[in-house]
């Protein structure tokens, strides 16, 4: 391991931000895996007798539904937990794929210049003229509804994002004389790009990919609000606030709940990155000694 | 100035024809790859296969793909957006009601946004190093983990239902006649006759929507004037500003502030363009009748027609704002409008 | 009257003192001139006046006094309207100096306006002050915004400014450093003018001890934040009498008379970190005459003369004298070998960009058509100002650029066109050193897999025993130590990474280096070092050299033949020798004009040439 690669690990570890970050995020992945045993109930179970309870501590709730239950008496706990599930599994696999498109394009583009750059720039500024989420709603309606193609659809669209943030850092790197070096010591193409660019690039490709999985749950959500990811029954957190909202007047903490589940998610992909992006920028590093 | 504005304006226009041809034919092909039957959802069950099938030919969806494409592409043109399979209606005549709403929503939204963000960046630099910046760097990344759509359910959970002081139905009170539209835009036309309850009700709909878009931009602008106003005051220039004596607010308003306004204008340029995407969600909450509901209904009716023309419409959108901060770039930042 | 006063002054950075006991007066009218090497401590007097220090370092004892006020303890305020007002500064970097988004005029008017100048007449007033410093068109030049300027008009511009107050001091940070030669003679001439007939006290901030003795009166010599010497500028640099200031001298190659091989001293200006761990003389550990006393307690600055002090002991002083003198001369040149590198009418244009209206700019002629051979073992120097083309001309010549027109053969075979054929011929025979370490290492490598990355390429059939027996090899052959060899970049100092820089091109064992500017980052001292390993290396293994260089005296002293590029076309060459001694082209004997000579008491700078 380098010494910078040392003290940029030791930075990470000492920032707070992705401390706690970090943590969140363990206890959302762990919470999604153990989901069968920590939830209460199915959360498909439907008890009609027991609809719109509200949470066990405020008036009127039961201990065996510790955060109330919805209009079909489905346990709002057990469907968050599982629920985590739906939007972890986005989060992780939509990412990965985004950032292995954008990022190989961004280092092709960037590394080669000329006509190759041009063209991706040029597909870049046409994806950038449409509105995320208007080309996300077109292209589900296209691809069909379903969460796989909620996935699909997330690479298709954020691909850009990566490669218009590493394709402008490419170019820097592109320009320093190890690169040209590297090329004089004999090294193809390939080796320079994957040994001697890639590497510099990792630290804003890891910060992206953790910003783009927040990204990610909120697309999913989003997509599951109107319809358009899970089957209706399937416990995701939009399809929980979509049916929460018809009964908002009523129950509101079944809305609450959800969104707080969102909030929690997406604050720690969003921490971590932010963490991640200070301790590992090296502009902020070195214009004001900032950790 | 001005000419070369207008010649900025006039070469964005020009490339934003392959753009926007590319977009249309890209939407084209993806809603083409459709499962399915639009045409079947729009009529009642138990329709004939010879009905569905003159339905068919008269939104001419039996043509190959790209004669369909070349023929809304001709419609286009001449302003023919086609009919909604869905409402029955003339798409152009749809947007035509909608876009106004959407423009409005999204201008007093970009407003207060940005003076929010600029309002917080520039406390988050005046407190820089002490706990006023880190609490507003906290809030800030609080606000950024709630995507607008959930700021808009809960605003109406805080202010409609807990706590009901706000309309959240609509862009104006049931019971307002809405005044015949004179530019679709309810503050201005209210204005123009008069109207001041018409303007009050207009103006107390749109706060909350406002306020969901504003949160959804104004951690962001926030945050990126800080950072610019930290890498500018380390700059020479304002180092040999100091040297002269300039007293230190005037280096910072003059020589740090116009500086650091420049990656604050680019993004603000990018976030508007994502603020229309916003207004979708926004707008379908709220019963909001503007261009997202609409796309939000033609989404779920899979109404082919609607769906390319408002989805089209949003790309001019975004490519109109580019224009738009590309020319007050120009303004802020002379070394794009003087030869060097 | 004394305008500036130092007494024991010292700054610290917690425990590390980064001065240490400076104490000098300067007088109204003298220019007072600060010399040292980077990390000597010379800009930190400049930044307590400003009250600018750096995040951590602070004035822990001692005074100074400007105008029999302390500047140490005067308050925010009273000390601002000193600044801009009767302290004035000229910067280093004149192109980021000036605020990008303002024109000229206005940011003149604003200084003017904070002198309390009254808006009527602060048009003219600036008109009138860039006027004196024989800007063409002043009026015209207020519309303008910084980036329409070359770096040499911002200086002036900035001048002006900071003698538009008439100010009781102006301090000047290495003012021309950023400056092409030629644009360096034009404003020292200008300040030293400005300075004379305004009667302006001027501390003049520079590493340049050669510079220093033609424009200042008095010098102060620092050394690791300690005022080594302190003297009439002309004494001190035609009869230098600290170790330090002797080898400095030394190091430094002359444009004139014999070449003797340069002194060097070993390592390097000791870093903040050490300053601990040397209680006594800073300079002991690299001082070729120290006594094992230095090493416990810092001698005093004492006076030798009237006016001239060295922070030395007798014994030392004496022994000093040996150091130059022996130097033996400079190894001569090898008979050369056979044709290595061949350019025939080689030429490079880049077309314009397009700007965001997508009009093309004007291309550019970056190397115009042009010949050059290298033969084996031969040292030529590529001579020129920026934008010369001679940086284009080493890509060129690596492949690392296409060249436009003519034609590149090494070894006899066309390489012109760089498919992998050509590109085996080429690597095999040349390799390139790079201008900036820092951009040339790749941080993320250590020392042995730097140096031995040509073993990574292609299929990679290397032991990592044979890579580390080879890395060690290079690192001797270059004057490392083996200790560096799992070192990262960002561990090694500025004249180690060259040496590793160097170390690199060498592990292909090529017959020719193309260097860029190796050595224009590195200090006097370090410099020398790297010059005399480039003349071990043509002795030891029969090396030949391309050394592209703004520096005229490094060349000299270096090459065998030069090549003078102006505007990417060669305007001279010839043997170094004749040329340097009977210039034919004005170019060239505008560029030898331009340089400090070696005799302080040789009258320079020179006559300006046309106004701007």
């Amino acid at each position: 391991m380098t010494p910078r690669t040392r003290a940029a690990l030791r930075r990470c570890l000492a920032s707070p931000r992705v401390v706690i970050g970090l943590a969140l995020i363990a206890a959302a992945v762990a919470v999604a895996i153990l989901a069968p045993f920590l939830a209460p109930h199915d959360p498909q179970e439907q008890d009609l007798l027991n609809t719109l309870l509200p949470p066990a501590w405020a008036a009127g709730g039961v201990a065996d539904y510790p955060l109330g239950t919805d209009s079909l008496g489905r346990c709002v706990l057990s469907r968050l937990f599982y629920g985590a599930r739906v939007a972890l599994y986005v989060a992780a696999l939509a990412a990965t794929g985004a950032a292995l498109l954008g990022a190989a394009l961004a280092l092709v583009a960037g590394y080669f210049g000329g006509w190759v750059d041009w063209l991706v720039s040029r597909l870049v500024d046409i994806w950038m003229a449409f509105p995320p989420v208007i080309l996300a709603l077109i292209l589900l309606v296209g691809l069909g509804a379903g969460v796989n193609k909620v996935v699909l659809a997330i690479v298709l669209i954020d691909w850009t994002r990566f490669c218009r943030v590493l394709r402008s850092e490419v170019i820097v790197v592109r320009r320093r004389d190890y690169v040209a070096a590297a090329r004089l010591a004999g090294f193809t193409h390939a080796q320079t790009i994957l040994r001697e660019v890639l590497p510099a690039v990792l630290p804003l490709l890891i910060t992206l990919f953790s910003l783009e999985m927040g990204i990610a749950v909120i697309v999913e959500a989003i997509m599951s609000f109107v319809g358009l990811s899970v089957e209706p029954n399937v416990a995701a957190w939009g399809v929980m606030i979509a049916d929460a909202r018809q009964t908002m007047n009523q129950a509101p903490w079944g809305v609450v709940a959800p969104v707080l589940a969102i909030f929690v998610t997406v604050l720690a992909f969003n921490l971590t990155g932010d963490g991640l992006r200070r301790a590992l920028d090296p502009r902020l590093v070195t214009s004001r000694g900032e950790a | 100035m001005s000419r070369i504005a207008l010649l900025l304006l006039f070469r964005r226009t020009l490339l934003a024809i392959p753009i926007l041809l590319c977009v249309s034919a890209l939407v084209f092909v993806i809603l083409r790859l459709l499962p399915a039957d639009p045409v079947a959802m729009s009529l009642p069950p138990g329709a004939s296969a010879a009905d569905m099938e003159k339905l068919r030919q008269a939104f001419g969806l039996d043509r190959p793909l790209p004669v369909q494409y070349v023929i809304w592409l001709g419609k286009l043109a001449t302003g023919d957006l086609g009919v909604s399979i869905y409402f029955r209606r003339s798409v152009a005549e749809l947007i035509a009601t909608a876009l106004p709403a959407t423009l409005e929503l999204v201008a007093v939204g970009l407003a207060l946004g940005v003076a929010l963000g600029v309002a917080g960046g520039l406390a988050m630099f005046a407190w820089r190093g002490r706990a006023g910046e880190q609490a507003l760097d906290l809030g800030a990344a609080g606000l950024m983990a709630i995507p607008e759509f959930l700021w808009a359910i809960l605003l109406i959970l805080l202010f409609g239902v807990a706590w009901p002081v706000m309309p959240f139905i609509g862009r104006l009170s049931p019971d307002i006649a809405l005044p015949a539209p004179l530019t679709g835009f309810l503050l201005l036309d209210s204005l123009a006759r008069l109207r001041l309850d018409v303007f009050a009700s207009a103006l107390a709909h749109l706060a909350l929507p406002a306020v969901a878009l504003a949160i959804g931009v104004a951690p962001l602008v926030m945050r990126v004037l800080r950072s610019s106003l930290l890498d500018v005051i380390q700059e020479d220039y304002v180092t040999q500003a100091r040297l002269r004596g300039i007293p230190e607010r005037t280096v910072v308003v003059r020589h740090a502030l116009r500086n650091a306004a420049l990656p604050t204008i680019s993004l603000i340029g990018v976030q508007a363009g994502f603020m229309f995407g916003g207004t979708v969600l926004v707008e379908m909450i709220f019963a909001y009748p503007g261009l997202g509901n609409l796309m939000v209904d033609a989404v779920r009716n899979h109404d082919l027609p609607v769906i390319q023309a408002v989805g089209l419409v949003y790309c001019v959108l975004v490519l109109g704002i580019n224009a738009a901060v590309d020319v007050l770039y120009l303004a802020v930042n002379p070394r794009l409008r003087t030869p060097a | 009257m004394d305008v500036l006063e130092a007494r024991g002054l010292e700054v610290s950075f917690g425990a590390a003192k980064v001065l240490r006991d400076v104490s000098f007066t300067l007088r109204r009218g003298r220019v007072l001139g600060l010399v040292g090497e980077s990390g000597a401590g010379k800009s930190m007097l400049g930044r307590v006046i400003a009250r600018n220090l750096p995040e951590g370092f602070a004035v822990t004892g001692g005074a100074l006094s400007f105008l029999g006020q302390d500047l140490v303890t005067i308050a925010d305020e009273p000390r601002r309207q000193l600044l801009g007002d009767k302290i004035a500064f000229i910067p280093q970097e004149p192109l980021t100096a000036l605020n990008p988004v303002m024109t000229v005029g206005r940011q003149f008017d604003e200084h003017l306006a904070r002198l309390g100048a009254p808006r009527a007449g602060r048009r003219e007033r600036a008109i009138a002050a860039l006027a004196e410093l024989r800007l063409r068109d002043p009026a015209s030049l207020l519309e303008r915004y910084p980036f329409q300027l070359s770096g040499g008009m911002c200086q002036r511009v900035l001048i002006a400014m900071a003698f538009a107050s008439g100010p009781a001091l102006i301090v000047a940070d290495e003012p021309t450093t950023a400056l092409d030669v030629s644009t360096q003679a034009h404003i020292v001439q200008i300040v030293r003018a400005l300075q004379r007939d305004h009667g302006t006290t001027l501390l003049f901030i520079t590493h340049d001890l050669r510079l220093a003795s033609h424009v200042c009166d008095d010098i102060l010599v620092l050394y690791a934040g300690e005022v080594v010497e302190r003297g009439p500028a002309r004494e001190v640099c035609a009869a230098p009498r600290h170790p330090y200031t002797r080898a400095l001298l030394a190091a430094n190659p002359p444009l004139d008379g014999a070449a003797r091989r340069l002194v060097t001293l070993p390592d390097t200006m000791p870093g903040l970190a050490a300053f601990a761990s040397l209680p006594g003389c800073r300079f002991a550990p690299r001082c070729p005459v120290k006594d094992p006393a230095c090493a416990a307690a810092t001698p005093p600055l004492r006076d030798i003369a009237p006016g001239r002090a060295v922070r030395c002991t007798e014994a030392c002083l004496t022994g000093a004298a040996a150091i130059v003198d022996a130097a033996p001369p400079r190894p001569p040149a090898p008979p050369p070998g056979e044709t290595v590198l061949a350019l025939e009418t080689v030429s490079k244009h880049y077309p314009g960009e397009r700007d965001w209206l997508g009009r093309r700019r004007p291309g550019v002629d970056a190397v115009k058509p042009l010949d050059l051979t290298v033969r084996a073992g031969e040292f030529v120097g590529v001579v020129g100002e920026s934008g010369s083309g001679k940086s284009t001309l080493a890509k060129l010549v690596m492949g690392l650029e296409a060249a436009t027109g003519g034609r590149i053969a090494v070894d006899g075979k066309d390489v012109t066109v760089n498919d992998p054929a050509a590109r085996r011929v080429r690597l095999g025979a040349l390799q390139m050193v790079f201008q900036d370490p820092q951009s040339a290492l790749n941080p993320r490598r250590p020392v042995s897999r730097l140096i031995t990355q040509a073993m990574e390429a292609g299929d990679g059939r290397w032991s990592e025993a044979e890579r580390v027996a080879r890395a060690r090899a290079l690192l001797e052959e270059t004057g490392l130590s083996p200790d560096l060899l799992g070192r990262y970049p960002s561990q090694l100092s500025g004249g180690q990474k060259q040496r590793v820089n160097i170390a690199r091109a060498l592990c292909v064992t090529p017959r020719l280096l193309v260097a860029d500017e190796i050595v224009s980052g590195l200090d006097v001292s370090v410099q020398a070092q790297i010059l005399n390993l480039l003349l071990d290396l043509r002795r030891e293994r029969g090396i030949g050299l391309v050394f592209i260089s703004h520096d005229l005296a490094v060349v000299r002293y270096l090459c065998d033949r030069v090549v003078v590029m102006r505007h990417g076309e060669v305007v001279e060459s010839g043997d170094t020798d004749t040329v340097f001694a009977a210039p034919r082209h004005p170019y060239t004997r505008a560029l030898l004009a331009a340089v400090p000579p070696e005799d302080p008491d040789r009258p320079w700078p020179p006559e300006p040439g046309p106004a701007a």
